[in-house]
C-alpha cells in the first residue's frame, strides 16, 4: 500500500482552492500580473495571491495580527488538505512545512521603521523565523508532536513530502500533513533581480527567448497516510508517493551545473525508488523556472535520464510565477491534478526551443492521454536537488 | 521496535569556549562569560582563502567543523548532509536586508545569495564535492534535533556515515531585539556550531552511542514526556548518570547540569550540548547514560539519549 495521498490544498495566484487552481490550469489563464497588495518592490509583475493579509486573517478566523502571510498562505492550503479530518489520540499525526522566507515579509515592515527610527514595531520579529510559520499553522490546526520545517531554497516542498513519506514508512508517524508556503517580498524580489535573473517580462520557460523568472507566492498541502492511519480514517487515497530522491549538485551556491549532475542524479534516483520503468512516466511537472541556467541545465537533466525519449513535459510557472519554497509543494498537488483527471498541463509562453537542446514542451492542455505517473523537479540554491515520483492509487 | 545502534565518530564544536580541537575540554569547562568572544581557528587551514573572504561567521564555523568532523572520522565522503539552524544566516540576511532599504540601482547579489537558510550545507557539499542527501532543517530550537533524526533514519534506511550539525551566529541587533520584546535569556547570547559524523558502526573510533532522539512541538506535558521516552528505553530516571538540560533540570536523574550556563544561547544550543555529552563519556567511565533535555523553548521538547560504547 506504501503513502497514500488522501487530500490536497493549493492557494497561488491562479485561485485559492483546488477548484480554482484546476480550472485556471486548463483554461490556461495566468496569475502573473501587477503587483497588487505589496507596495513599494521593482518588480513588474509577479504570482500575487488576490487577497489582502486582511482578507486572509479574517476568511481564516486567525485574530492576531501578528502572523505573516507566509503563516496565512500555508495556513489556507492545510486547511483544505486536512478537510474534515479528526484529531485522534490514535493516529501519531505530525506536520512539515517548507517555507525559505520565513516570516520576512513582516520583518521587512519592522526592519524599514527601524532603519528610519520610525518607532519599529518589535513584536513584528517575533513571526520572522520560519519554524514559528509552521508553528502557527499547526496551533491552529490543533496539531501537536512532530512538527517541522524544511528549508533548502527552491526544493523545500518536495523535501517535505520526501520527509512526510520517510516518517511514515520507518512507522515514526501514521499520517503526516506535508508541504509548503511563501510569501512575496521585496526582499526576495530585490534579491532576484540583484542576481539579474528577475524578468520584467511575463517569463518563458524552455522558451530560447527566456530572460529569468518572475516570483509568486502561495502555498500548497498535502495529507499523507500509511495503512494504520487508512484502517482508522477510512479515507480514500488519490494518489502513491512512490519515489523521491535528494542529491547536491556540489557546483556552485546558485548556479546548476551545465551537466544537470545533480538533477540527473535526482530523477534517476526518483524513479528507481518508484521501482517503474522509464516509459511509465506520463508527463514531467518540470522546475522550468524560466531562467536561462536552470532551464538549460534541467533539459541536459532530462535528456541524460530518458535519452530521446523524453515525456511529455511542461513548466507551470508560467501560470503561478516561482513561488520558491512553495513551488515543489504547489506543483505536487498540480501532478496530483494530472493523475485524477488525465491532464497535461500546457506550458505557456513558449515559442522557439532552445539551442542545444531542442526540447519541447506540451503548449495545449494534453486530454487525450492516459496519465498514470508524474515525474515532478524542484532544484534550488545550494545545489539541492529533489525530484518526486507520483502514481495512481492502486 | 528494537533499533540498531548508532555511533558517533566524530565530533567538532567552535564556540565562544575552548572546544575546538581540544578533546578533553569537558573536564575543566567554566561558565561562559557575558563578554566572551567566538573563538576561531585559522580558518584558512579549512577554507580557500578565496572563498573564506565572502563568507560570513556562520559560513566559516560551519564549514571549518564539518571538515574537522571527516578528518577525524577518517572517511572520504559522508553519504549524507544535514543541517539544522533555528535563525539561519542572520549576518547575511541582515546585510542584504539593509541594501535593498537603502541603496538604488544595481544590487550586490552576494549576501542575497547567502542569505538562505540551506547555504551551509550547500558550502559544505561544494566544498567536499558531495553528491549525496543534503538538507536543512529550521525548527525554532529543535531544529537541531529534527536534523539529528533525519540523519538516524538514513542510517536505518542503509547509509553508514552521515555528516550532521547545527549553527547559530549572533548578530549585535539580537541584543536589541530581545530587550525590546523582554526575552529573559538564561545565558548570554552567543554563537556556535557543532558537527559529528554519526556512523551505522563502530569503526574503533567511536566515543558514544546514540541511543534515541524525540522531540515534541506543542507540548504541555514535560515531565510525563520525559518519563515515557525513558519507559520506552527500559530506563528510569535514577539510570540517567548526567542530564545535560536547558529549561528546568530532570527531577531523579543522578546529576544536572545547565549546558546554557556553558556556552550561552542560541538556537541550536543542544547540538553543543551533544558534543559535551560525547566528551564526557569518552574521558569518564563512570558515566553510563546520559540524558539531553532541551526546553529551551517551553512548548517545544527535544530529548536526545546516548550511552557510553559497549567494550
Amino acid at each position: 500500500m506504501g503513502v497514500c495521498i488522501t487530500g490536497i490544498g493549493v492557494v497561488s495566484a491562479i485561485g485559492m482552492s483546488v477548484e480554482e487552481n484546476l480550472n485556471a490550469l486548463c483554461e490556461g489563464r495566468t496569475g502573473i500580473g501587477p503587483l497588487r497588495y505589496l507596495q513599494g518592490t521593482k518588480a513588474s509583475l509577479a504570482g500575487e495571491v488576490k487577497a489582502s493579509n486582511d482578507d486572509l486573517r479574517k476568511a481564516l478566523n486567525v485574530g492576531t495580527e501578528y502572523v505573516s502571510r507566509t503563516s496565512l498562505l500555508g495556513l489556507q492550503a492545510a486547511r483544505e488538505a486536512w478537510g474534515d479530518n479528526k484529531r485522534s489520540g490514535v493516529i501519531r499525526t505530525g506536520i512539515i512545512s517548507a517555507t525559505s522566507v520565513g516570516g520576512m515579509d513582516r520583518s521587512e515592515v519592522f526592519y524599514k521603521d527601524y532603519l528610519a527610527q520610525n518607532n519599529p514595531d518589535y513584536k513584528l520579529l517575533t513571526t520572522h523565523d520560519s519554524g514559528s510559520t509552521t508553528e502557527r499553522i499547526a496551533k491552529e490546526l490543533g496539531i501537536t508532536g512532530y512538527i517541522n520545517t524544511l528549508s533548502t531554497a527552491c526544493s523545500s516542498g518536495v523535501n517535505a513530502i520526501m520527509l512526510g513519506a520517510r516518517l511514515i514508512l520507518q512507522g515514526t508517524l501514521d499520517r503526516v500533513l506535508v508541504g509548503g508556503s511563501d510569501a512575496l517580498s521585496g526582499f526576495t524580489i530585490d534579491g532576484f533581480r540583484s542576481l539579474m535573473i528577475y524578468d520584467d517580462q511575463w517569463c518563458r520557460p524552455f522558451d530560447e527567448s527566456r530572460a529569468g523568472l518572475n516570483l509568486g507566492e502561495g502555498a500548497g498541502f498535502l495529507l499523507l497516510e500509511g495503512e494504520k492511519s487508512l484502517e482508522l480514517t477510512g479515507n480514500t487515497p488519490i494518489c502513491n508517493v512512490s519515489g523521491w530522491a535528494n542529491a547536491a549538485d556540489a557546483y556552485h551556491q546558485t548556479a546548476s551545473s551545465p551537466d544537470g549532475k545533480g538533477a540527473t542524479l535526482a530523477i534517476e534516483n526518483a524513479i528507481r525508488r518508484a521501482g517503474i520503468g522509464l516509459n511509465q512516466i506520463s508527463y514531467v511537472n518540470a522546475h522550468g523556472t524560466g531562467t536561462k541556467n536552470n532551464d538549460h541545465s534541467e533539459s541536459v537533466a532530462l535528456q541524460n535520464v530518458f535519452g530521446d525519449r523524453i515525456p511529455p513535459f511542461s513548466s507551470t510557472k508560467a501560470f503561478t510565477g516561482h513561488t520558491l519554497a512553495a513551488a515543489g509543494a504547489i506543483e505536487a498537488v498540480f501532478s496530483v491534478l494530472a493523475i485524477q483527471n488525465n491532464l497535461i498541463f500546457p506550458n505557456l509562453n513558449y515559442n522557439m526551443p532552445i539551442v542545444g537542446t531542442g526540447l519541447v514542451p506540451a503548449t495545449q492542455l494534453g486530454t487525450d492521454l492516459e496519465v498514470n505517473a508524474v515525474l515532478s523537479n524542484s532544484f534550488g540554491f545550494g545545489g539541492n536537488n529533489s525530484s518526486l515520483v507520483l502514481t495512481k492509487y492502486e | 521496535m528494537n533499533k540498531p545502534a548508532l555511533y558517533l565518530s566524530a565530533s567538532s564544536t567552535i564556540s565562544h569556549q575552548p572546544t575546538f580541537g581540544n578533546p578533553g575540554f569537558s573536564a575543566a569547562l567554566g561558565p561562559v562569560e557575558t563578554s566572551s568572544v567566538l573563538i576561531s581557528p585559522d580558518y584558512k587551514a579549512y577554507i580557500d582563502a578565496g572563498l573564506l573572504r565572502r563568507m560570513s561567521k556562520i559560513l566559516r564555523m560551519s564549514v571549518a567543523c564539518a571538515k574537522d568532523c571527516i578528518a577525524r572520522a577518517g572517511i572520504e565522503q559522508p553519504d549524507a548532509i544535514v543541517v539544522g539552524t533555528g535563525l539561519g544566516c542572520l549576518q547575511d540576511t541582515e546585510k542584504f536586508l539593509n541594501t535593498s532599504l537603502t541603496v538604488e540601482g544595481l544590487l550586490p547579489p552576494t549576501s542575497f545569495i547567502q542569505s538562505t537558510h540551506n547555504t551551509m550545507a550547500g558550502q559544505i557539499s561544494l566544498s567536499i564535492g558531495n553528491h549525496g542527501y543534503n538538507m536543512t532543517h529550521t525548527q525554532n530550537t529543535l531544529s537541531f534535533e529534527h536534523a539529528l533524526f533525519d540523519a538516524s533514519m538514513l542510517l536505518r534506511e542503509g547509509d553508514r556515515h552521515v555528516l550532521v550539525g547545527a549553527a547559530d551566529e549572533h548578530i549585535d541587533m539580537l541584543e536589541d531585539i530581545a530587550a525590546r520584546l523582554e526575552f529573559k535569556a538564561a545565558a548570554p547570547l552567543t554563537s556556535g556550531a557543532s558537527f559529528f559524523v554519526l556512523s551505522s558502526e563502530n569503526g574503533g573510533n567511536a566515543n558514544a552511542e546514540l541511543t534515541d532522539i524525540y522531540t515534541v512541538g506543542g507540548t504541555e506535558n514535560r515531565q510525563e514526556e520525559i518519563d515515557a521516552f525513558l519507559d520506552r528505553n527500559g530506563l528510569q530516571a535514577g539510570d540517567i548518570d548526567l542530564a545535560l538540560y536547558a529549561g528546568a533540570p530532570v527531577q531523579g536523574a543522578v546529576r544536572n547540569l545547565d549546558y546554557l550556563s556553558l556556552i550561552g544561547v542560541y538556537p541550536t544550543a543542544s547540538a553543543f550540548a551533544l558534543h559535551y555529552a560525547v566528551d564526557v563519556l569518552g574521558a569518564n567511565r563512570d558515566v553510563r547514560n546520559v540524558l539531553i533535555c532541551n526546553a529551551l523553548r517551553k512548548s517545544n521538547l527535544g530529548l536526545t539519549l546516548l550511552k557510553a560504547v559497549e567494550a
